[in-house]
């Protein structure tokens, strides 16, 4: 055999880089719902036959391609995307490779069918042969483009052989068009599996809508304990909706991050969002969020990886902070409050909530809806004479009238003027977690509010009340360092002792005092006060390699805090400790003002909601 | 095997010898005590691979000779638990002890004594002989200071050292170190050093209990042997470099301060009571003659204290560790305690007012 050197056919050479692009049928679906985005389709519908192995069709009302382009369409480095370098490094588009088409309809049977505006008939190209001859006809479609793959991978059958079950492929499928839906919420998307329809999104102009297409998406109970935010920084804009830490997976198979509507799996973008979630959520479960990370495309780098599914950022450490920043103090303002009476209840979705959610279905559920940044001026610390009263007016249902002596009392108590500002409905009244009845087995608080019953894990819910006290008192007293009499010497790779000695302020700034004693030895000479006693070889390794991925750690504020966090508990209440009502409702009232006092220091929920409709059902009554 | 002895006699060298004894096993063996008889020598011995112990006792009446293992525990807990001056008969049937007394009866399983293991020897170098009571306030006086499962392993443990006809122990556990040392009687030329672990630093202090007795120590290559009249200890030697503690002791410090010992710890655990309960610092303010200590926590509550001191300079501001500070002041015995500064930086040492064997370097914290 000569070993000569040629030329690849161009079949070969674009089944090669199909092999980087399409691995299967979801990302032919993604690369063709891109076109159909790029193209400025305001309604794209998709038609797929078992899985998208048989058969994938793409029809979009974009602007449709010329009679003359088609067949350029279909080759390899062909775009209208971009022209120049320029552009590229501004690239506002999805696609801008030029491989997506030429790539598919090399291992499979592409036909692609487009009318644009002016132009008498559609026309219809495919390609075949060794050199791809384009072959066009005429044909019959309104203004727009249909992509018709049929037979996936039929001349590839290596790759044929890895595809999975029907269902599998078709879930890829589906999470592709998922993904799309929620990064456009102006375009309209179906799809149907087999003849049958299995999504159909309208557009989505209004908040209200969009939380609508979210809700469909991404389940309903998602929609029910997730918290919309948005926040601004000067050229970045961040806003979607997180997951109540309650709301936790078992997998991380609820996370959308779109970076100016590309949807990507970005390392640093994790790393923020853990972080951000990291005191809150119990060990081992994954949050669930929908962002939309919005910044200049010049500062934003999309060319890194062919399934463009990671980016890099221009200032990674400020994209870092700011995402941390945004997530961190929208979790802290979580704290019982009584729910708006928005979100979904207004879309018409069916609130079926069963009484045992639990972790049925993975989820830890129960706390209600909450409204951010709105202080409820009641809650404050409780006051005896208040309680009282409504101890007198038995269990009924507080009349407006004895709840309006109550904040005068409450008023005057406190010396300025709380509540009368807006006596809109008695729910505003009563403090979000209502007032203790009793307690149970010396663990949970029974306290009766507006909705029903609040059971309340009087250790847990003390536990983070101690703990974020904690936290705000030794946060002020700033970083205390104790140099070594005995310095801590420690090999590492010359690499990391380089990055030592660059991030020395990083360090310093920790309470770190670290030298540099030979290219693959490092000498530790001052460590934090409070973490004297840990395990400083591996805590230093830990904030070296945050140092080199994220430029920043706060490990040591991990550590720091893991410390506080077992302090803490040490120091709340215990189980099988009696407490009376003063006492009870004081907690009630702390946990009000707490921040992130939905959960404990380990994640676990502190308290849970069962509504009255809930323990309606329990009895059967009023069916 | 049979013997017979009063309970008096044989529970002081079992409660030393089972004190060696790990509570918990992998080697059932270990868990066992060697019980060995020859004429009218009673043997107990015990062991965890790392330390040694053997307690002799004669016997009032020969007994049959003979040697086999009994758990540590369990006979000493019978022996505790019998009435007082009561005869405790110990004989061997097969497989079992037989414990009597009176008209208790106990049946206890054994091993056999080939099973059990033996410190290895290795070549000695030399010996010398001590005062018990000089050892004992040398091993108190820096014990405290050994680092405790430090993965710096040579740190979980004391430093021995002979040099210039003196023996000196020193301990750190890298954020502060204590030293001491008196005079052997040993040639000049003679030098050594050795870590003795944690475990046998302990365990040779318990030993010293004979208020004029002597102890020979004698020094091998991977052991140390310490023999006293009742018992005879051995413990491994840890194989490692300990930290140079003559580099250590600060040799620039200018401001020489003369504190009362039992003034300074009062005034230190009344100020720890309102110190970070994590980290423990308190801020000390030394001026002409008068010592100012701070404390203060998260919660904002604060501690202050003054002292009377000798002292004449300029004034200077250093933080500590409250602990490292009272458990110097708490092993010391002079009246008055000496503190070498020199800036707020730098190490202290502080020493006994005597004739300042006992060194103890702590470093300050930045506050």
């Amino acid at each position: 055999m000569t070993t000569k050197i040629h030329q690849l056919s161009p079949r070969l050479a674009n089944q090669i880089a199909a092999g980087e692009v399409v691995e299967r049928p979801a990302s032919v679906i993604k690369e063709l719902l891109e076109n159909c985005l790029d193209a400025g389709a305001s309604k794209v519908d998709v038609d797929v036959e078992q899985g998208g192995v048989k058969l994938m069709r793409v029809r979009d009302n974009g602007s449709g391609i010329d009679k003359q382009d088609l067949a350029l369409a279909l080759s390899r480095h062909a775009t209208s995307k971009i022209t120049s370098l320029d552009e590229l490094e501004a690239v506002q588009s999805l696609g801008f490779r030029g491989e997506a088409l030429a790539s598919v309809s090399s291992v499979s049977r592409l036909t692609l069918t487009s009318n644009v505006l002016k132009q008498d008939s559609a026309w219809q190209v495919m390609t075949e042969g060794r050199d791809m001859v384009a072959q066009l006809q005429p044909a019959a479609h309104p203004v727009g483009t249909s992509v018709e793959v049929r037979d996936l991978f039929f001349n590839t059958p290596a790759r044929r052989k890895f595809l999975r079950t029907e269902k599998t492929e078709f879930g890829h499928l589906e999470e592709v068009i998922k993904r799309l839906a929620l990064s456009r919420f102006d375009v309209a998307f179906s799809l149907k599996h087999n003849q049958k329809v299995i999504h159909n999104l309208r557009p989505a102009d209004t908040q209200a809508a969009q939380e609508k297409r979210v809700a469909s998406v991404c389940g309903p109970t998602f929609m029910q304990q997730a918290l919309h935010i948005e926040m601004e920084a000067p050229g970045l804009r961040l806003w979607g909706w997180v997951g109540l830490p309650t709301f936790s997976r078992s997998q991380a198979d609820l996370q959308y991050f779109f970076v100016n509507g590309r949807v990507v799996r970005d390392k640093l973008v994790g790393h923020a969002v853990r972080q951000a979630y990291r005191d809150v959520l119990y060990h081992g479960r994954h949050p669930a969020f929908v962002l939309y990370l919005e910044l200049e495309s010049a500062n934003v780098d999309v060319n890194v990886h062919p399934t463009k599914h990671e980016v890099r950022f221009r200032d990674g450490r400020l994209v870092h902070d700011f995402i941390f920043r945004s997530l961190h103090k929208a979790l802290a303002q979580v704290r019982p409050e009584t729910p708006t009476g928005g979100g979904l209840e207004q879309l018409g979705v069916v609130q079926n909530q069963p009484v045992a959610q639990g972790l049925e279905a993975g989820v830890f559920a129960g706390q209600t809806q909450v409204d951010l940044g709105q202080q409820n001026g009641n809650a404050a610390s409780s006051s005896a004479g208040y309680q009282s009263q409504t101890w007198q007016s038995g269990l009924n249902q507080p009349s407006p009238q004895q709840l309006q002596e109550q904040t005068k009392v409450y008023g005057s108590l406190h010396g300025d003027a709380v509540a009368p500002a807006n006596p809109t409905g008695e729910a505003r009244q009563v403090p979000a977690l209502g007032y203790a009845v009793a307690q149970l087995h010396g663990i949970y608080i029974l306290s009766e509010n507006a909705q029903g019953l609040v059971l309340v894990d009087m250790h847990a819910a003390h536990e983070r009340i101690v703990y974020e006290k904690m936290k705000l008192s030794w946060a002020g007293q700033g970083i205390k360092a104790q140099p070594l009499l005995v310095p801590i010497s420690m090999a590492v790779s010359s690499r990391e002792a380089d990055h030592v000695e660059t991030a020395q302020d990083v360090f310093a700034e920790l309470g770190f005092v670290i030298d540099r004693a030979g290219t693959e030895n490092l000498v530790v000479r001052q460590v934090p006060s409070l973490l004297q006693h840990a395990n400083v070889e591996q805590l230093v390794r830990d904030v070296l390699a945050d140092v080199v991925t994220f430029g920043s750690s706060d490990r040591i504020r991990a550590a720091h805090n893991e410390l506080l966090g077992t302090m803490a508990c040490h120091g709340a209440v215990r189980a099988n400790r009696r407490l009376n009502h003063v006492e009870m409702n004081a907690l009630l009232r702390d946990m009000e003002v707490t921040e992130r006092s939905g959960q404990c220091n380990h994640g676990r929920p502190t308290w849970t909601q069962l509504s009255l409709s809930e323990l309606d059902k329990l009895f059967m009554r009023g069916q | 095997m049979k013997f017979t002895i009063s309970r008096e006699a044989f529970l002081k060298p079992l409660v030393l010898v089972a004190g060696v004894v790990e509570r918990r096993q992998t080697l059932p063996v270990l868990a066992n005590i060697l019980v060995v008889v020859e004429g009218d020598q009673l043997t107990l011995t015990g062991t965890d691979l790392e330390v040694e112990l053997v307690g002799r006792v004669s016997l009032d009446q020969a007994g049959e000779d003979g040697s086999v293992t009994i758990p540590a525990r369990k006979l000493m807990d019978i022996c505790k638990s019998l009435p007082d001056h009561a005869m405790i008969e110990v004989a061997q049937t097969d497989e079992h002890v037989l414990v009597r007394s009176a008209r208790s009866r106990f049946k206890l399983s054994t091993l056999p004594a080939a099973d059990f293991p033996n410190v290895e020897d290795s070549p000695e170098s030399f010996e010398f002989e001590v005062p018990q009571m000089a050892l004992k306030q040398l091993v108190d006086q820096t014990g405290f200071a050994m680092a405790q499962q430090d993965v710096r392993y040579y740190l979980n443990g004391m430093l021995f050292e002979i040099k210039d006809a003196q023996l000196r122990t020193v301990a750190t556990d890298g954020h502060r170190l204590a030293t001491s040392c008196m005079p052997v009687g040993l040639p000049d030329q003679a030098a050594q050093q050795l870590i003795v672990p944690r475990k046998g630093v302990l365990e040779l202090a318990r030993l010293m209990t004979e208020e004029d007795g002597t102890v020979r120590l004698v020094i091998g290559a991977s052991h140390i042997r310490a023999f006293t009249n009742e018992f005879i200890f051995t413990s491994k030697l840890v194989d490692g470099k300990f930290p140079d503690y003559e580099r250590v002791l600060p040799r620039n410090g200018d401001k020489i301060v003369l504190v009362d010992r039992l003034a300074m710890r009062g005034v230190l655990s009344r100020a720890a009571i309102l110190s970070n309960e994590k980290y423990r610092g308190v801020r000390m303010t030394v001026s002409d003659t008068n010592l100012q200590v701070v404390a203060n926590n998260p919660e904002q509550e604060e501690a202050e204290e003054s002292l009377m001191v000798d002292y004449q300079g300029a004034q200077i501001e250093i933080g500590f560790n409250v602990g490292y500070v009272l458990d110097v002041l708490n092993v010391l015995h002079s009246d008055q305690v000496k503190m070498t500064l020199s800036d707020s930086n730098s190490s202290a040492l502080l020493a006994d007012g005597g004739n300042g064997a006992a060194q103890y370097v702590i470093m300050p914290m930045r506050l």
